[in-house]
């Protein structure tokens, strides 16, 4: 929205957008198989967790601002850990905006949906016995907010930009924050338990428990 | 229930997704020479067009009929004796029978070397014909029918030939030129205007009554309201609306010939797009729009609504479409320039005429207007449909008392009102907390640029200006636009947050920003709205 004023951030050549996304990828690869895991039953869920959150985020790109990804990316963040969270990040960035449209935002998107994952580690939304809890994915939904919008809104500060005018952009999107938050809050109760489903669908019910204690985060 | 409630939700998001068919065919045909002027006549499968000009040389005028589905050229008929420019509307008179005789379907052809001809519309043929005065110009105005004859607007009067043999049932001299001196039939009789402001009144028995209205010329037929006739005078600078012989309003130059629905007239000049609406007591201007056309203007219905189009008479060209009050798009096509003449209408087709001499006719595939944003209106629907079937869910599950419906349906109905407020609401408040600036009028920029959009670039410490450009909706696309008229390289980006500008003549720099009014806008290009005249400012950050 402040494209009025030429705060759009570089504008990348299409190598230099190749070359980034690329990256990426890799980065995303390596994340996916570093360590060897023992036991996979998060790849075949975190991939399904991609494909669904990019077709939705495409299928939903014309309402501003609502996007399944971001409740989606705190419960791959909450359940399978930061590593495979930032994997989901990158993945589901590079896929949906292989349609939406890459650019310089892209990589703080990025960063945006992998510290919600992030902290989704630390502040979990399953108790401590890998239920999925409703109450702590609802407040998952209030504070992924401000931490997502302040990241990606990083994107459009260039050189000379004082951090007041950094502080009405922000303010300028107060009302699309809200409505980022009643997305998650909607994706959350209509579909929270749906994704808690998909999300162990390859574990052995006697087993969740015990893995996600035993689950190690490489970063 | 609550599948339902998921069905409608999900038919909410995908709908946008889905094209809604509005398919159309088209097909053009240029004439080799002369404009198009008047009104393309579609009747039954055929459409009828003339072409005008001066003509010089070999050229001279032609009406011509083409089959609307194929464009197949049926028959044409070229006058070798008019030369001037052919400004009367063709006429059709469906088959019937009268006091003078009966006679079969009628092209009815006004020429400017003052020839009537009526043809055969299957082929062309000349079935009558008959000669009216001239005075350098013979027939300009619109004829209509009254019954068993045609009422022709002459060069000095106005005369009636019956449809069965054009033989001359009344001939009346004012003694006054006239040019494009359209007729009305009243109660009374026929009522017509002249060079030289006058109205004058015939009755059937031929007797003449005159009126002074003032200096000016009066070249439209008038209107009847119940308020009495309204005219629109031409004067040597600007134009005055009358009313029952009182001016009610001041308008702009060059009137173009004004039409009337129901309680409503439309009128245009160089100037302006104007709504007047009669109302118990009288008829006063009610909206008006920053446009410019001069000549005819069509009126299309549209289920209870009508679109008014008007030809811009710019050298963009294209077409304006109004509703009662206010301009809802332009409408373009490839071959836009100047124009003058109303489109034609048909349940399913549309036609289009300029000064290009290039005939457009679009056929659709369902009665729908042609490019009416539906997608957007059925989208609106089944958004404020689900909001509405959300709240009664909601509050059937509150009486309920069951806690998980309650969040799960409140969820959806709160995102829902949310999706519908939130967009708008925020360009209000960041339109009421942007600083107002100021622009000043440069004096060098022509005075006939004021009152219209100007667009301002400052490229490379070099400036360049453009004013007097047909009204854009929004900055992108009057950059758009203006680039276009200036010659000016752009690149456009669509990107996360927006039409993002890259680049002037391929001129990076630090970025670009653009004021509008001096005031830097609060959100981007594409959904920065402009006034009329409204001064649109691009710099380098």
């Amino acid at each position: 929205m402040l494209s009025a004023i030429g705060t759009h951030g570089p504008t990348l050549s299409p190598l230099a957008m190749g070359a980034l996304n690329a990256i990426l990828f890799l980065v995303a690869v390596w994340l996916l198989v570093k360590p060897h895991a023992k036991s996979e039953s998060w790849l075949w869920p975190l991939f399904l967790f991609v494909g669904l959150a990019s077709v939705a985020r495409i299928a939903m790109g014309f309402i501003p601002n609502v996007m399944p990804v971001t409740i989606m990316a705190i419960m791959i963040g909450s359940k399978f850990g930061v590593q495979r969270g930032v994997a989901f990040a990158i993945l589901v960035t590079l896929a949906s905006n292989a349609v939406l449209g890459h650019g310089w935002w892209s990589l703080f998107q990025i960063i945006g949906w992998s510290s919600v994952a992030a902290m989704a580690s630390i502040l979990r939304v399953h108790d401590s016995e890998g239920q999925l809890s409703m109450n702590r994915l609802a407040f998952a939904s209030l504070w992924s907010v401000p931490i997502f919008t302040i990241i990606v809104s990083l994107s459009i500060v260039v050189p000379g930009m004082s951090l007041l005018e950094f502080g009405l952009y922000l303010a300028n999107g107060l009302l699309f924050d809200v409505l980022h938050f009643l997305g998650n809050i909607f994706f959350a109760m209509w579909f929270g338990h749906s994704f808690e489903r998909l999300l162990t669908m390859n574990e052995p019910h006697h087993q969740l428990a015990q893995q996600e204690r035993e689950h190690v985060s490489t970063l | 229930m609550m599948r339902i409630a998921a069905f409608l939700v999900l038919t909410l998001f995908i709908l946008p997704a889905v094209q809604a068919s509005s398919e159309s065919s088209s097909w053009t045909h240029e004439f080799e020479s002369g404009y198009i002027t008047t009104k393309p006549l579609f009747v039954g499968d055929d459409v009828f067009v003339r072409t005008s000009g001066f003509w010089t040389g070999d050229d001279r005028p032609i009406v011509a009929a083409f089959d609307v589905e194929t464009s197949n050229e049926i028959w044409t008929y070229t006058s070798q004796t008019s030369l001037q420019f052919d400004m009367s509307p063709l006429l059709f008179a469906n088959n019937g029978a009268g006091d003078c005789g009966q006679w079969d379907d009628l092209l009815i052809v006004g020429w400017a070397d003052g020839k009537i001809t009526a043809h055969s519309p299957t082929n062309g043929s000349v079935i009558w014909e008959n000669q009216t005065e001239v005075d350098v110009i013979g027939i300009s105005g619109k004829m209509v029918l009254d019954k068993d004859r045609v009422i022709v607007p002459t060069r000095t009067g106005i005369s009636s030939f019956c449809l069965a043999d054009g033989s001359e049932l009344m001939d009346v001299d004012t003694g006054n030129i006239g040019w494009r001196n359209g007729v009305t039939i009243t109660h009374a009789g026929y009522v017509f205007g002249d060079e030289l402001g006058y109205i004058h009144e015939v009755n059937r028995n031929g007797s003449i009554s005159t009126i002074f209205l003032g200096d000016g010329k009066i070249r439209h037929p008038p209107i009847e309201t119940r308020h009495g006739l309204l005219v629109h005078l031409q004067r040597s600078q600007g134009s005055t609306i009358f009313l029952n012989g009182t001016a009610i309003a001041q308008l702009g130059p060059s009137p173009a010939i004004p039409v009337h629905h129901e309680n409503r007239i439309y009128a245009a000049t160089s100037e302006e797009w104007v709504s007047i609406l009669c109302d118990d007591q009288t008829c006063a201007v009610d909206s008006t729009v920053s446009f410019r056309s001069n000549g005819e203007m069509g009126i299309r219905v549209v289920d209870s609504d009508i679109e008014l189009w008007a030809p811009s008479n710019t050298p963009n060209g294209g077409w304006g479409v109004f509703n009662q009050t206010a301009m809802i798009r332009m409408e373009t096509t490839e071959f836009d320039t100047y124009g003058t003449s109303a489109p034609g209408f048909s349940n399913m087709n549309l036609a289009l005429g300029n000064d290009a001499g290039i005939l457009l006719v679009k056929h659709y595939a369902s009665y729908e207007s042609p490019p009416q944003p539906s997608d957007a209106n059925i989208l609106g629907i089944v958004h404020y449909g689900a909001i509405l079937v959300f709240f009664l869910l909601l509050c059937f599950s509150i009486t309920l008392q069951n806690p998980k419906q309650i969040a799960k349906l409140g969820s959806a109905f709160i995102l829902l009102v949310a999706i519908a407020v939130v967009p708008e609401l925020s360009v209000k408040l960041a339109e009421n907390s942007a600083t107002q600036g100021e622009v000043e009028w440069d004096d060098d920029w022509p005075d006939e640029w004021k009152g219209t959009q100007v667009m301002v670039f400052e490229i490379d410490g070099q400036e360049h200006a453009i004013g007097g450009l047909m009204p854009q909706t929004t900055v992108y696309e009057l950059t758009t636009l203006a680039c276009k008229e200036l010659g000016i390289t752009t690149q456009i980006e669509q990107q996360y947050l927006g039409a993002y500008l890259v680049s002037f003549n391929g001129s990076i720099g630090d970025g670009w920003e653009f004021t509008v009014d001096g005031t830097r806008s609060p959100v981007g290009m594409s959904d920065a709205q402009l006034k009329d005249d409204s001064i649109v400012e691009w710099r380098p950050v």
